[in-house]
């Protein structure tokens, strides 16, 4: 018998909700000790720093990516995947030697460093490589991140997250903002949007189905940058992609298409989709393309004077069936053709998983709530972004529920639930 | 008491939720998202009643009716949100099957109901069992244990293990009877709910006595299994309905 809709809804948005939950978790694991509180006004002005300098250094992108030195961001970005990898996993992985008491001679050591960075940085951007080690590779990159921020003090941390999903609001949405700049400039030019993502998964389109040659969609896998401090594009830039619209056109030019449309069935607003799938019409193409820049962090104090501008660029990965094959779009049938994957930004990860593990260092309560918001954030950020089809910052939703649900758990939440389990006494 | 006991300490209260989620709910990614959803639900109603019964606490450790309003105050609430719960699904439910309408496929059937319902009680299920029992299971997993003067023959961490397995049940099974209650308009199932949650929550009431546990716990087991058991008789009768009426039907 036919299988019920409940078997296939809701896939990719699990597939992108998982290696959130695992990157939340590992950072938790890494960083047992806790840090003392600075001053209040010290933490907003180490904020405002913060999200000045992630200004100036998207502006920075935007502009080189005006004047087309997509080469020169390449570059960058490898080189800056290769120095997180580095030196900060490198870092890490002392430090877990020096706790577990693992004995491996220094030589042993820097030789398995190199190859781990070595892959690192070509499953990030190069072709070739299974989809599945990106994905580790996103992961642990996000969490290497993440581990050194949550050095900072702990004031800091809930100011600079704030701040840096306020001004991701505006960055993504204000007509002068610089990602919003960067989106245009991309979709305006027909190039890819330099972004380093994590891809939720292998997008191959099948839409051969019925001898429908439509351009298929390009899976736009973001390489790079990593690197440096901080992985600015924490914008999910969740941008919908109107790729199909322009195939049905019938610009034979499908293989300029270098959009990642990512088209995401859409369940939750089936009203809003008209038609529904048959005049493939109807998809909300989902593209994530985080756009990640790494800036130092020393006016925090932390280390490293690097700052890289993490560029992500775009490599294809998947070229699907149908390039360089300029038939007009068919009407395809979409139920067949939609590609399902979500893209998320790495800097989305980094934060998520910053602000779990600020919440570790409290208590395991704190964690529980704040991981439930940040999914939750998510999930109503791709609501959002099915319902409005345009890029859409991840970050807000998720960070300022994170928040809330933090503080109302350490403050209410707390005695209430320790004060009855002690006497167990629970409902 | 150490990394097991720790760890045996988290796999008796969620032993179970655990091989149901994977064997059951991990198979369709819908079912994950109604977990999901329905412990914030959880979650948010946690808060909310905290929130309203924070200027009272902390509560003196010896008078026991303090405690009882608590309990029945929360229960009143949590039982009024799974009516809403059930209101915003059956929405959903409408709209996921104008969604199949649209895509022709069928519509849902009644084991995709039953087992939304059941993802939804696993929710709440496991929701309790993390923030009562999960959250306070850190220091288990160091060199020492704890036990509580009320129940001074077996460690708290072991206890509260136990007692959220049992809470785990009930959430789980009475929402799925809750949610075939509300839809078939049946008064005993939608009554039967809030009293075996209620029931429960009283039950640990008698833990406040001194050595309580001893009675408290099996008896809360008790009102687990008879949820249980009213809920398999529930279903198996619905899908045995439901099978004759496919059948006398074609």
């Amino acid at each position: 018998m036919e299988s019920s809709i409940l078997d296939s809804l809701g896939v990719e948005i699990i597939g992108v909700m998982a290696p959130v939950s695992i990157s939340a978790n590992l950072i938790y694991l890494e960083n047992p000790s806790d840090s003392a509180t600075v001053k209040l006004e010290g933490s907003i002005e180490n904020a405002i720093v913060f999200v000045v300098l992630v200004a100036a250094v998207t502006f920075i992108l935007v502009l080189l990516f005006y004047y087309n030195f997509t080469k020169f961001l390449k570059h960058y970005m490898r080189f800056s995947a290769f120095f997180v990898l580095g030196t900060m996993g490198g870092a890490i992985f002392l430090s877990i030697i020096q706790h577990f008491s693992i004995p491996v001679d220094s030589i042993t050591c820097s030789i398995l460093l190199f190859n781990f960075t070595i892959l690192g940085t070509m499953s990030v951007f190069a072709g070739g490589i299974p989809i599945v080690l990106r994905q580790c590779y996103m992961v642990v990159m996000g969490i290497v991140v993440a581990a050194w921020f949550t050095k900072l003090p702990e004031w800091t941390t809930w100011f600079i997250l704030v701040a840096l999903a306020l001004y991701d609001l505006v960055a993504v949405l204000a007509p002068g903002g610089p990602l919003k700049l960067l989106v245009e400039l991309a979709s305006s030019r027909d190039e890819e949007l330099p972004a380093m993502v994590y891809e939720a998964r292998p997008t191959i389109s099948s839409g051969n189905q019925g001898g429908n040659r439509g351009s298929t969609l390009r899976v736009l896998v973001g390489g790079g940058g990593g690197g440096g401090g901080v992985s600015d594009s924490t914008s999910v830039e969740l941008q919908a992609v109107r790729n199909h619209d322009t195939n049905q056109h019938g610009r034979g030019n499908s293989h300029n298409m270098d959009y990642n449309a990512i088209a995401v069935r859409d369940t939750d607003n089936v009203d809003g989709n008209g038609d529904g799938n048959r005049d493939g019409v109807e998809r909300s193409p989902l593209v994530a393309s985080p756009i990640s820049s790494e800036h130092s962090t020393a006016e925090v104090g932390m280390r490293g004077n690097v700052e890289t501008v993490t560029d992500e660029e775009m490599s294809p990965l998947v070229e699907l069936m149908g390039w360089g094959d300029n038939n007009s779009e068919e009407p395809r049938d979409l139920e067949e053709s939609l590609n399902r994957g979500i893209k998320l930004g790495l800097g989305d990860f980094i934060f998520y998983s910053v602000l779990v593990g600020r919440a570790a260092m409290y208590d395991l309560m704190t964690v529980y709530a704040c991981y439930l918001a940040i999914i939750s954030g998510l999930g109503c950020t791709l609501i959002l972004l099915s319902v409005y089809n345009r890029a859409l910052p991840a970050l807000p939703i998720s960070i300022m529920l994170g928040v809330v649900f933090y503080f109302l758990t350490r403050l209410l939440m707390e005695p209430f639930v320790v004060g009855m389990t002690t006497n167990l006494m629970m409902f | 008491m150490t990394v097991a006991a720790g760890i045996g300490y988290a796999l008796v209260a969620l032993g179970p939720s655990l091989s149901l989620f994977v064997s059951v709910i991990s198979r369709k990614p819908f079912l994950i998202l109604t977990v999901l959803s329905s412990t914030l639900l959880w979650l948010v109603s946690l808060i909310i009643l905290s929130g309203l019964w924070r200027p009272f606490l902390p509560l003196k450790a010896n008078v026991w009716w303090p405690y009882a309003l608590l309990v029945v105050t929360s229960v009143c609430f949590q039982e009024a949100l799974r009516f809403m719960f059930w209101k915003v699904y059956k929405r959903l439910e409408d709209v996921l099957d104008s969604f199949a309408d649209r895509i022709s496929r069928p519509r849902l059937f009644l084991t995709d109901k039953l087992l939304i319902a059941l993802a939804g009680g696993l929710g709440h299920g496991v929701a309790h069992a993390v923030f009562f029992c999960l959250s306070l299971l850190t220091p288990a997993f160091g060199p020492a244990t704890f036990y509580v003067e009320k129940c001074s023959k077996v460690p708290f961490f072991l206890v509260s293990a136990i007692i959220a397995l049992a809470f785990v049940t009930i959430h789980t099974f009475s929402m799925v009877i809750a949610f075939e209650g509300y839809a078939k308009g049946n008064k005993v199932d939608q009554v039967i709910v809030p009293v075996i949650h209620l029931a429960a929550g009283m039950l640990t009431l008698v833990n406040f006595a001194s050595e309580g546990c001893v009675v408290g716990v099996p008896l809360l087991y008790v009102v687990a299994s008879l949820t249980l058991v009213h809920c398999g008789k529930m279903v198996w009768q619905r899908l045995l309905e439901s099978r004759n009426q496919s059948s006398g039907s074609q």
